[in-house]
């Protein structure tokens, strides 16, 4: 049982790591991933939003009608994201600002409702849970690190929380700006992409 | 042998000798006019500028295909191409790691993604050129870097002077000089008769399909004609479109690349027209002072939909063949 | 039958404690969210149109009261000793409500300047109402009893282009920034003295 739970854990962090390998919920991963604060506000409200969301699916999963559980999973995670996004409006206003329109849309990505429906639906609640917060870091961790790639290169810095840069590149240096644009997000997660292919080839 | 939509007409085939090399060789030859007046025109750091951009492009060639484990195809000169293109659309005084990275994002960007040599959607050189306009359009500004030379003509770039200044600033370019190259601008683009001249050898040549040229410097002329009849105060006169800024190299070099222009001979017509038709609306309505660019972007993103417009086939066709 | 019975119950039930729940949480966070938009949105939008203000708008702000409608005022006193007063108005946009900061010149009925505060339009289109200051700067020095109405509809104010329905909710917010003025001036000028 514990190397099972290690398992579905780990798989969310690496094998399945949710935008690199499943390529799934891009939509929050181009718009927001100017910057790798912005990145990691998102995968931390997508990962409450996860982990909740498949706690309580899967505590349902005996009770909820085939028929309509697709409904009944739209409706868990719907709650869910209207929580995070009043509790990001009360304690963390600016990063609310920037990320804006695309907190709600957490309800409509697909990492949420995928692992809804192909895992928390089909396994025990405490499978689901590790399963839902690996998934959860993983997307969180591809979402920062192609953050930062872009804010390297696109702006020179690194901001890791609270708005102020954590580091930035020497004076010389002229930011990059089309990797802060809306194509470079493509760009950035194409080289992404190719670097997970290429390390993962074996 | 039931799929009878295949066969063309019976074996024996011969091959006309042609090569990928003797394509690029005589692109080669015909871009040399202009770009040996760029380096009369602009000195030393001209020739360092188109020779970083030539060799840069054939290095990062061969690391992609070292990397992606192809066939190493350097030897037909389709990365230097798009190299020396590149060198011939910046200023002389572009910083030598701002000519790599656009060489890099030319090649590894515009062609190796795509899938190689004769697979890119887009022409390479102005994928290089429209992502460095969009990060660092300070070096790519040809009234900044041209303040240390010494001109006896007006050093101010036609375009960039119109959209600043409207109609008023035409006084100081006239037809000639533009045409001879008497202007600031890119290394290989401003000398206008040398474009002329090689892009005409390219399509005696057969490289570069007349219909094209033709119907892209016809776009560029009707629609300039018919902003300056309408409002001769707001709009330059057609003539100084088509000579000034990238207008040229783009009817003869860039528009007609292989891979990312028509193959019929109507779609090639309303592909040019529709290059020469944006480059005049973005001139004259948009924000930014040359079109060229984003103009042949965009028309080689509508050839795949233009091209489908095709004879229908002689004969009877069989239902699901 | 069973299952049919089984599926309205199940999404009853559902629906009914996920509104129970979001309505405690936002019971719970109500006050400190209005603290952080008044901190973060209200905030600079009244330092931008009172630039020259002598006093602290915020600091000072009361709510005044007429029949059934209340409203939270920022009075203040500008650098040439007019007083003034912003409230802010709401009106309805593409992605929802917008909010819109009014500033008027108490004795001649004179806007000085507005600010979009809380909006949710789509980011690059509806929210250049409040990035690009173009849109909104014709409402300075507009009196109070002009027509908001967008042009397309008899008014004064020129939308911005591809953002027709954000325009013609900032202007809802105006003409509702109006109303609100005509009812409550009085109770206003009242209370200030």
């Amino acid at each position: 049982m514990a190397q099972s739970l290690v398992k579905e854990f780990t798989k969310g962090l690496w094998a399945e790591i949710p935008l690199f390998r499943l390529v799934l919920g891009l939509c929050p991963a181009l718009a927001v991933t100017k910057t790798c604060e912005n990145g990691i506000g998102m995968g931390m409200a997508t990962t409450f939003v996860l982990l909740f969301s498949n706690i309580l699916v899967s505590m349902l999963r005996n009770i909820i009608p085939s028929k309509v559980r697709i409904a009944c999973y739209i409706v868990i995670i719907a709650t869910f994201v209207t929580i995070v996004e009043f509790v990001m409006q009360a304690y963390t206003y600016e990063l609310f600002l920037k990320l804006g329109i695309f907190i709600p849309l957490i309800v409509v990505n697909c990492v949420v409702l995928g692992r809804a429906e192909a895992f928390a639906g089909k396994n025990t609640v405490m499978l689901s849970a590790a399963d839902g917060l690996g998934m959860g870091i993983g997307f969180t961790l591809a979402l920062s690190s192609l953050g930062a790639v872009r804010e390297l290169i696109g702006a020179g810095t690194l901001t890791v929380w609270g708005g102020t840069p954590l580091f930035t590149i020497g004076h010389g240096y002229i930011p990059f700006q089309f990797m802060v644009e809306a194509p470079g997000a493509f760009v950035g997660l194409g080289m992404m992409l190719c670097l997970m292919n290429l390390i993962g080839k074996k | 042998m039931t799929n009878t939509k295949l066969i063309v007409s019976h074996a024996p085939f011969w091959h006309n000798g042609d090569s990928l090399f003797q394509q690029n060789l005589n692109f080669f030859i015909a871009l040399l006019p202009a770009a040996l007046f760029g380096i009369f025109h602009f000195g030393a750091p001209a020739l360092g500028v188109l020779a970083l951009a030539t060799s840069s492009a054939m290095l990062w060639e061969v690391i992609m295909s070292v990397l992606s484990k192809k066939k190493m195809a350097i030897a037909d000169m389709d990365s230097a191409i798009i190299g020396l293109l590149f060198g011939m659309m910046v200023p002389a005084t572009m910083p030598w790691w701002v000519v790599i990275t656009g060489t890099f994002i030319a090649v590894v960007l515009g062609k190796f993604v795509f899938g190689g040599t004769g697979a890119n959607p887009f022409h390479p050189t102005l994928v290089g050129i429209a992502i460095l306009t969009m990060s660092w359009p300070a070096f790519l500004d040809f009234d900044t870097a041209y303040v240390s030379y010494q001109f006896d003509f007006t050093a101010l770039a036609p375009l960039a002077a119109l959209k600043a200044q409207g109609t008023y600033a035409l006084a100081s370019f006239s037809n000639y000089d533009l045409l001879m190259g008497n202007e600031v601008g890119g290394i290989g683009s401003t000398f206008g008769l040398g474009i002329i001249i090689g892009g005409i050898y390219l399509i005696l040549k057969g490289y570069a399909r007349w219909e094209i040229v033709a119907s892209f410097i016809a776009g560029v002329l009707i629609t300039a004609t018919l902003f300056f009849v309408l409002h001769p105060d707001t709009y330059a006169p057609p003539l100084f479109h088509l000579l000034s800024g990238y207008t040229l190299i783009g009817a003869f070099f860039l528009a007609v690349e292989n891979s990312s222009s028509p193959v019929n001979r109507i779609p090639m017509l309303i592909y040019g027209f529709l290059g020469g038709l944006m480059i005049i609306l973005v001139r004259n309505i948009g924000i930014y002072p040359d079109g060229t660019v984003l103009a042949i972007l965009l028309i080689n993103l509508v050839n795949p939909l233009i091209d489908t417009i095709r004879p229908k086939a002689l004969g009877k066709g069989v239902p699901n063949a | 039958m069973r299952e049919m019975l089984s599926m309205i119950v199940v999404l009853t039930v559902l629906t009914a404690v996920s509104g129970g729940l979001l309505a405690a949480v936002k019971v719970k966070t109500e006050p400190r969210i209005e603290e952080q938009v008044l901190k973060f949105q209200k905030a600079p939008a009244i330092k931008a149109i009172f630039a020259d203000a002598t006093n602290d708008p915020i600091k000072e702000r009361f709510n005044v009261k007429a029949e059934d409608t209340e409203l939270q005022v920022f009075p203040s006193t500008l650098a040439d000793g007019i007083k003034a007063v912003a409230f802010e108005a709401k009106g309805t946009g593409f992605g929802g409500p917008i909010g819109l900061m009014v500033g008027v010149n108490l004795d001649t009925d004179e806007i000085i300047a507005v600010r979009v505060t809380t909006h949710a339009e789509t980011p690059g289109i509806g929210s250049r109402a409040k990035e690009d200051l173009s849109f909104v700067g014709q409402f300075a020095g507009m009196s109070m009893a002009s027509n908001f109405g967008t042009k397309g509809q008899g008014g004064d104010i020129d939308a911005m282009s591809g953002a027709t329905v954000t325009s013609v909710g900032v202007s809802q917010a105006a003409v509702a920034a109006q109303n609100l003025y005509k009812k409550l001036k009085p109770e206003i000028v009242k209370q200030m003295n």
